[in-house]
Parts: C-alpha cells; structure tokens; sequence
C-alpha cells in the first residue's frame, strides 16, 4: 500500500533525468558556451588565453591561442560541451588545424538552430535542413578549390601561403614569412611521407624567435663520453640497447660462495674480461660511433675512447628510436652476427653548442627527410606555444601534400558557401529551407568573429563581403593587415581544402548530433566509501 | 568526514562550463598591473647607485642580492603574467647574463604605454604590430651608435666588466674582480675563431673566509676535498697526477658474493689476501710514477677503503677522493691527463704533470689546489672568497654577471656607452622617426619612443637627482647631436659618457630591447584567464 502511494522511482536516488525541453535548453547552453570561450582566438588577430592550473600543478601556466589546447585542458561538465571539445580534438589529431573553427561553427550552427526550436520548428526538420545545406556547402567548396601539384615551383607557393595563413593567427605571425619557408623546408623533405617524427623540434630558451633554424641534421641532447674524438667523418653507427655497466646473469638470486679474496678478485676480473669480449664485439660490427640506450660504464667507456670510438650514453627512448628511423640503422641488443646487423650512417657526427649547451649533431644522415628545428624565444611559454603552432602549420603542411586542393582564406571560403546555400533555399519548398538559411547565417559568422576580433566593423566588412561576392568576384575575402576587403588570390591568404572540408563536416555532425538530444541522463556518481585507514 | 566531501562534490554546479570568465579588457588591465608591479618592485636596484633587496625565504635563509633575475626568482609571483616577466628576466640572463633588471623596467614600461593607448581605443593587435616595428629599429639604432671592439684591446673589456660591476655590493673589488673576469674568459677562447664561450669551462668555487679581496684566479686547478691525511703528504712538488675512476678496495664482483670462512686459518688468509690485493694495486700505482691520486666517486661501493688509504700513505702518494663523475670532464681537461678506469690502463703516459699541488687552509676547512700544469688545457677555475655567505653569494652571481658581459663582447664583439645613453639616443632618434611615420603606428611609436626614457630617469633617480631635469637635459643634449651623452652618477652630472669608461656590450642592450618586446607583445595578445584542471 505504502509502495504504490510513493511517486515511481525508476533511478537510483542521485540520478538526474533532464528532459525534452529542458535538456535541449542545457546542450544548447552548454555548447553556445564553450563557442564564447574560444571565439575569441579566431582570426589572424585572435587573443591568446592564460590557462592557470588548479589542483596538482596549482599555478602552472600557459599562454595559447590554440583552440585544441584550450578546450582540452578545462574540465566541461556539460555533455554538450563535451561533444565540442572532443570534435576539437579530433581535428586536431586528424589534420591539426582548425580547431577553433571548427568548434565556433558548430556552435554558431546551435545558436541559430535555438531560435529555430523557439519558433516551433521540430529538430528533425532542422537536422534534415542541415544536412542538406551541409551538402550544397561541401559541393561549393568542392567546386572552388584548386589543385597546383602538377607544377612544383606553384605548389611550393601554394604550401608556403598556406603556412602563413595558419601560422598568421599563432604567436609566430610577426616571423611569418620566416618559419613559412622553414615548415615549408621541412615538410618537403619528407617526400610525402606524413611521418613527422622524422621532424624534430627542440625547444631552448634564450634569443629571439627569430634565431630559430631549421638544420639539416638530427640532433641530439646528450655528450659525447669522456676522452673521446668529438668530431667524426662518414660515422658508421651503431645504435644498442644493451647494458654497458655490468653482464649480469639474470638469474633470480644468482651468487657466488668462494673460500678467500683472492677467488673474489679473479671473479672481479673474469667479469671484467667479459665486458671487455663485448666491447670487442661490438668494435668487430667496424664501427666509430656507438650509441647506446643505457649507460656506459667507464670501463667500457675507456675501451672506446682506446679505439677511438665515439660512444653516447644514455640517449632516451624517443631519441634511439627516431635515431634508427633516421640513420637507417636498427637497435640491437646482441652482437654476435656483425654481418646482420644494419649500421646507421651519416656524414657528419660533431658536437655543437646551441645556446649554453652541447649537443651532438648528426649531419647528413641516411634518411634525407630527417631535419631538427630549433626554436628559440624568451620565455618557456613562448617556446611552448611556438612549438604547438609549428606543428598545426606541419600537420597542415602534411595534409596538403597528401590532399593537394587548396581553397581561399579569409572569411572567402566560408561567404561562398553561404551564398551557394542560400540560393539553395530559395529553391527548397518547406520548412526545411529555413533551416538552411540559418545554416548559410552561422557560415557568415566565421567572417564575421574574424573582422570583429581585429577591431573592425563587422557589419560593414560582412555585407561588403557578401556584395562582392554577388557580384561574382568569387575570390574576395577579409584582409584583416588593412581591414578591408581584398582580392584573397592577390592577397596570398590560403587554406587548405582538406581542413575546411573538415572543419564543415564535423561541425554540421557535432550540431546535428546534439540537436537530436531530447533526454540528459546523469548516472548516479559512484560512491565513496569512507577511508578506513588512519586519519 | 569523507561521505560530506563526496556530498559536496556532487552538489557542485553541473550547468556551469568554467568559472571565473571576466571581460578581456579588466583581464588585460589586471596583467598589466600585475607585471608593472613586479617591475616596480626591482625598479630601485638600477644603476650604480641601485639599493640592494634582502630575501627571506619560506626556509628562513636570507639572500641579498642587486641582481634583477634572482630577486625575481625568489619573490616567487603568483599572477601568471608577472610570472611572464620573472621568466623574461631568466631569459635575458641566459641571452646575455647582464641587464636582468633594465629588461624588466623596460617592459615594465612598456606595458604601461600600453595600458595609455589601450584605454585610447587603439586595438591590442595595432599596438603589438607596431610594438615589433619599434624593436627593430630600435635595434638598429643601436647598431649605429655601437663602437667596434677588439677582443685583444684589454682596456675596453676591462672598461665593460666595470660597468656590469658597479652596481653590484663587491663594486670596491671591481678593480680586482673585473681583470679576473677579463682573463678568465680570454683564456678559454681563441678569440680569432670562436663566436661562443662555454661558461661551464671556468669553474667558480666558494669558501667562506677571508674577504673578497682575497679571491684569486686560479691557473689550474682547486678541490674542495680535503687530502687523506694517514700521514701521507699533503704537499707534492712536481705532482705526477693520476684520475682514477676504478675503486681501491677490496674487491666485490657484480653479483653477490659471499667468502665462505670455515675456520680461523681461513680468515686469517682472507685478511692476507685483502691486504696483498691492494698492496698490489698501490704498488703498480707508484710504479707508475703517479704520485698525486685524484679518484672518482663510486655508488656501488667504497671508492677507497681505510687499508689502502693507508697503504697509498705509506708509498707517498697524496689522494684526493670523491671526485663527481660530471666533474671528470673538467679536471682531465685542466691537467691533461687521461681518467684511467681500470688497472691495466695506469700507464705513465696517463698521466698528467704538475708544479704543485698543495693542500691549503682555508677558513675552518681545507683546499687543494694544483698548479703549474704542463699542457694546460683551456679551463679556468676562480676561488671566491667572502667574509659571510650572503656576500659570498652575491660576489659569485656579480661575477658571473661579468663574465656574461664578456662572453657577449665574444659573441658579438661591439660596445655601447652605459649610463642611459643609449636609451636617451633611442627615444630621441625614434621620436624623429615617428614623424616619418603615418596612422596608428606613428602614434604607437611616439608613445614607446618615450617610455624607453624611463631608464635613465630611474638611474638618475636612484642616483638621488632630478629626474625630470636630468631626463630633459639629457633630451636636449642628444637632440644636438650628442650620441654619448650620459648621466654620470658619480659625478652627479651629464657628460660624455665614453669619457668616463661606462661601457657595455652591445648585445646586452638589443636583447633586452627585443626580449621586452617580445614578452609585452604575448602580454597584451591575452584577453582571458582560465582556470583549468589539469595542463
């Protein structure tokens, strides 16, 4: 009796249940939120963040303007949000750049699909609207982009302007035109492959960004063992991974008994003689440069320096393996077979001092696509977020070699779209075409936070931009340098296709996928049980 | 306890998305105020007659200290953009090692500039353009104004390390201090090649004791380390010196060992033995001529045992244990000898052969020191002396201030006169050439040409002058085309700056100029702060 007066509780006790209305309102909220958050970045003049850290790393900070760093590292509660800041990440794990984009777009596209709610249009309807528009949109881009990869000298240009358009919103924008043919260098080097780890990028703190340099070796943060040649011609490299302190005998517990000292010292020596065999193994691969992952010992060491051997110790993980990538030579941790094992090689090992430290460059290797930038800027952060934006304008690099359309910058790109769907709507009868008309809305918001975040009148600059276009010249976009609107060939401002596309995409799926949410479920939080130890 | 926390946690707003969101332009005001803070602070520790700060930190130990980069490191900031200033600071100390101070107050400066043209309306992006164009002509400026210094002219490096000194506490010893400085650096470069000089090649040792009219530049080499004692010598006349890096002692293999001792015959053998091990090893030591013994500390067990200290005693040999292994680098480079690791490479050849190597009083505790090294390698090592370890300290960081100064004449071998010369020349020139200029720049220009004269007004200011008619004096005088019109503190007046030998290195002066830029520029790009969980 009791049972049935109570009202029904299907959930547990501290589960929350939002819905239709309700939890249409929270994603909406949620999303729009997190668009706020990072709009201001867009753009070649685009703000940067602090991000202060709570918690373990309490006052740590970091200066950004990349989208992806910003969004991933504050902690979203709403699972709208959520969704946003995950689309985020996944472009930048895809193709690395736009990130931002991508996630004020979407958010762009939630703004306009509440009001559309409000006025009692199902979200269905919206959704299939969407979709529609998203089609004609990706046609137009389709259309517009164009391929130079028939012609080296074009698509070298291409790659450059594209290098510039993405690094023009990061802190390396003043150094533009420098770290473009920088990036640009280093990506053509890899002949296509997108392995990036072939580029390495070292960060030192002291001069300017300006002293950066992109050298045309490998090099590495360790020293070159006590007494040893520091310069060697044609290296023959060998890379190992072998203990060089001690052979020991893995045996669980092994131990010698032996009746007097004298026993103890031959045994000293007979372990002694054996680290010498394995030297003179390894010395039988004819080799003038070891590098090992482990430490070297003194003994061992000494041996080498005897034989006028190079030997580097304790080079890291990371460091040995990008070592045998670009070397061409393989790790070994035996050396009885000098004829199977593959040597690395390279023209040139020699130390040099960047800033206050030594370091050992490899120069010439055998993987001629391997290349180290080293980055230099006055402080950490500006090291940190230098480094962050050269690799969004590698990845896009990489990308565009790959996928070769480029399509036009500045707020171009984005207007044509926005036109080719408005004219689709005005052929769409139904519901759906206002839909698509907010579609084609959120589109110009792009342009729009971008003029705005320079300090202009985005109003003007906007409807300036849309004339143009109607007009036919299909090429105008924003030149935010003197915040008019400029002919974006002329101007050099271009982006790659496979971003855009992407960036289009995943924001049209991201809004579609919240805006089919009509119910929020919150499980339960797991319970904690009280700490039985001593308080 | 736990279950109210676990309560409170889930009580937590889940609609918010991030805390603390606050307008860009109260968080831009609030970094600048911040960082001018911060720059306030040190401001009165410029010049000559700069005042020194005393630092307790949270352990109770007090620093005293002229020298900006460490007062900043140690008021240990909170706000994350005066923590971008204390990091310009380290910056400049790694670029150029002097100027820790005029770096911060500079962009102290700037930001305030900033701060007047924000509030005009200019646009954050405008002003850091043009904040970029000001540093660059800025330093060409000073490259115009800089007088071409040779490394074998002696009186002019002396004339900088006297500038860099003047304002620290040991300034008195600065006629000792600043020669040491000059020939310590000179005798580790070869000036016709080298563009760089590795600090880490002039060791500076501190013990308390004496005065710091009592440092002395070392030729060769001193160990903190005591001698042995057991009656051994601890004065060696025509030292034949060896490295070790193997052990003297009983010997352990790398297993575990264990000597099975059955009866008591059997432990008198292994005492016979032990001593007749090492008997032998020390016995091969002098045969070898060796009669100074340096040895490399060892983890893994004793290094030298009691028994062979006092055997090696008895041969006359002088020992020197606990040897770092970073530092054998270092000492085999100084005495030109070879570190021998093993036994069978303690050959005469491995050697290296000194005058003297003696064993010195120091204070309450002992030195030794070695002197006289046949073929010398091209290290330097400095003993500081001091009657309190604040001074101690504060001598050691003036002095690496001094060494900076000429490794910068090093590396870029110009000077420029001190004393707010240059500053008074940069804003009157750059005054002049705001007027070529048009727009927004222009007014930027003018804006920053005139902070840099916030240099010499606080020099003149803790000189205890005028400011205002100091700064318009000086004004006047470069306006008429005074280039090296300075304040002379000590005089209390204006005069040619040359003539009263304040000069720097040209590098110290450019690299603040860009650094502070640089730091400003990622200052006033930011328009929010966000607290994250984790970075």
């Amino acid at each position: 009796m009791a049972v049935a007066l109570n009202p029904i509780q299907i959930m547990k006790s501290e589960a929350e249940e939002e819905r239709s209305e309700t939890a249409r309102l929270s994603s909406f909220i949620g999303a729009i939120a997190v668009g706020d958050l990072v709009r201001s970045t867009l753009g070649p003049r685009g703000m940067d963040k602090i991000l202060v850290s709570m918690g373990r790393n309490e006052g740590q900070i970091e200066v950004t303007n990349d989208g992806a760093t910003i969004l991933r590292n504050i902690g979203v509660d709403n699972p709208a949000a959520k969704i946003l800041v995950d689309i985020s990440k996944t472009q930048d794990d895809e193709v690395g750049d736009g990130t931002t984009s991508v996630v004020v777009l979407a958010s762009e596209l939630l703004r306009e699909a509440e009001k559309l709610v409000a006025s009692r249009l199902h979200p269905q309807t919206i959704i299939s609207g969407f979709r529609h528009a998203t089609d004609v949109a990706r046609q137009a881009l389709t259309e517009t982009a164009r391929d130079n990869s028939s012609d080296q000298a074009k698509f070298r240009q291409d790659l450059i302007k594209i290098a510039k358009t993405t690094l023009s919103s990061k802190i390396l924008s003043q150094h533009k035109d420098f770290f473009a043919e920088l990036t640009v260098d280093a990506v053509l080097r890899l002949h296509g492959s997108a392995n990036l780890d072939a580029i390495q990028i070292i960060k030192k703190t002291g001069g300017t960004l300006r002293d950066s340099f992109l050298d045309e070796g490998f090099i590495l943060e360790k020293k070159i063992g006590v007494n040893q040649p520091k310069r060697i011609e044609n290296a023959r490299i060998l890379i190992a991974n072998t203990p060089m302190d001690t052979d020991k005998i893995k045996v669980f517990g092994s131990k010698i008994s032996v009746e007097s000292t004298a026993k103890v010292a031959e045994l000293e020596l007979a372990e002694k003689e054996k680290m010498k065999a394995k030297v003179q193994r390894i010395l039988n691969h004819d080799i003038n440069v070891f590098i090992n992952r482990q430490l070297i010992y003194n003994y061992p060491e000494q041996l080498f320096a005897d034989a006028g051997i190079m030997a580097i110790e304790h080079a890291d993980f990371d460091g040995i393996e990008r070592l045998a990538l670009v070397t061409g030579g393989e790790i070994t941790s035996t050396f009885d077979n000098p004829e199977l094992v593959k040597l690395g090689k390279c023209d040139l090992v020699e130390e040099v001092m960047i800033g206050e430290d030594r370091m050992i460059r490899l120069g010439g290797v055998a993987l001629g696509e391997a290349c180290t930038v080293v980055l230099r800027g006055a402080t950490t952060h500006i090291l940190e977020e230098a480094q962050r934006s050269l690799h969004d304008a590698l990845c896009v690099l990489t990308q565009t070699v790959k996928e070769t359309r480029t399509v036009y910058g500045g707020g171009c790109s984005e207007t044509l779209m926005a036109r080719a769907v408005m004219e689709a709507a005005a052929r769409v009868p139904g519901k759906e075409a206002l839909a698509m008309e907010s579609f084609a809305r959120s589109l110009l918001a792009i342009p729009t936070i971008i003029s705005d975040n320079a300090g202009y009148d985005s109003a003007q600059l906007v409807s300036e931009l849309k004339a143009a276009h109607a007009e036919g010249k299909t090429t105008t976009g924003l030149n935010m340098e003197e915040g008019t609107v400029d002919c974006m060939e002329a101007v050099g401002i271009t982006e790659s296709y496979q971003v855009k596309r992407q960036v289009l995409l995943s924001a049209s799926e991201a809004a579609e996928m919240i805006l089919r949410v009509d119910d929020i479920i919150k499980a339960a939080p797991r319970k904690r049980t009280a700490d039985q130890g001593h308080c | 306890m736990n279950n109210k926390i676990a309560a409170q946690a889930a009580k937590r707003p889940s609609k918010s998305e991030f805390k603390d969101k606050e307008k860009p332009a109260q968080i831009r005001g609030s970094n600048i105020v911040a960082a001018k803070a911060v720059a306030d602070a040190i401001k009165s520790s410029l010049g000559p007659r700069g005042m020194d700060k005393m630092i307790q930190d949270s352990k109770g130990e007090v620093t005293i200290t002229n020298d900006g980069a460490t007062i900043l490191k140690q008021m240990k900031v909170l706000h994350p953009a005066a923590k971008m200033l204390v990091e310009l600071s380290q910056a400049q100390d790694a670029e150029a090692g002097d100027g820790t101070t005029s770096v911060v107050i500079l962009a102290g400066a700037m930001l305030e500039t900033s701060q007047q043209l924000l509030t005009k309306g200019f646009h954050p992006a405008n002003i850091s353009d043009s904040l970029l164009h000001f540093a660059s002509k800025a330093v060409e400026v000073l490259e115009s104004m800089a007088i071409s210094v040779n490394l074998s002219d002696n009186a002019s490096l002396l004339k900088s390390a006297n500038t860099s000194l003047s304002s620290k506490v040991v300034h008195e010893h600065s006629g000792m201090l600043a020669p040491m400085a000059v020939d310590a650096v000179l005798k580790i470069v070869d000036p016709a090649q080298e563009k760089n000089v590795d600090l880490k090649d002039i060791r500076i040792i501190k013990k308390l004791g004496e005065t710091v009219e009592d440092s002395q530049l070392i030729d060769g080499i001193v160990f903190t380390q005591k001698t042995q004692g057991y009656g051994g010598p601890n004065k060696m006349e025509k030292a034949k010196i060896g490295l070790i890096q193997f052990c003297i002692s009983p010997p352990k293999t790398d297993m575990d060992n264990t000597v099975l001792i059955r009866d008591y015959s059997a432990m008198d053998r292994v005492l016979r033995e032990e001593r007749q091990y090492i008997l032998n090893i020390t016995k091969k030591i002098k045969a070898a001529g060796c009669n100074v013994l340096l040895i490399q500390k060892s983890i893994l067990r004793d290094a030298v045992s009691d028994l062979a200290l006092h055997l090696l005693a008895k041969q006359k040999i002088m020992v020197v244990k606990d040897i770092e292994r970073e530092d054998i680098e270092f000492v085999y480079k100084t005495l030109g000898c070879r570190p021998i690791a093993s036994l069978d490479h303690f050959t005469p050849e491995a050697l290296g052969t000194a005058e003297l190597a003696e064993e010195m009083q120091a204070g309450s505790s002992k030195l030794v020191k070695i002197t006289g090294v046949q073929n010398p390698g091209k290290t330097v090592s400095i003993l500081l002396r001091g009657s309190n370890k604040q001074v101690l300290e504060e001598a050691d960081r003036s002095l690496h201030d001094a060494l900076c100064v000429i490794r910068c004449l090093v590396k870029k071998r110009y000077l420029i006169p001190g004393g707010g010369a240059p500053e008074s020349e940069l804003s009157v020139k750059l005054t002049k050439f705001a007027h070529s200029l048009k727009g927004m720049d222009a007014y930027c220009f003018r804006a920053f040409a005139e902070s840099l004269e916030v240099i010499p007004g606080i020099l003149a200011e803790n000189a205890g002058l005028n400011p205002i008619s100091t700064v318009t004096e000086l004004r006047n005088r470069h306006a008429q085309g005074e280039t090296h019109a300075g304040i002379n503190v000590r005089k209390g007046s204006i005069s040619n700056i040359i003539d009263e030998n304040v000069l720097q290195p040209l590098l110290v002066s450019t690299s603040a100029i860009t650094l502070a830029a640089e730091c400003v520029r990622s200052i006033l790009k930011i328009d929010d702060i966000v607290n994250v969980t984790r970075l």
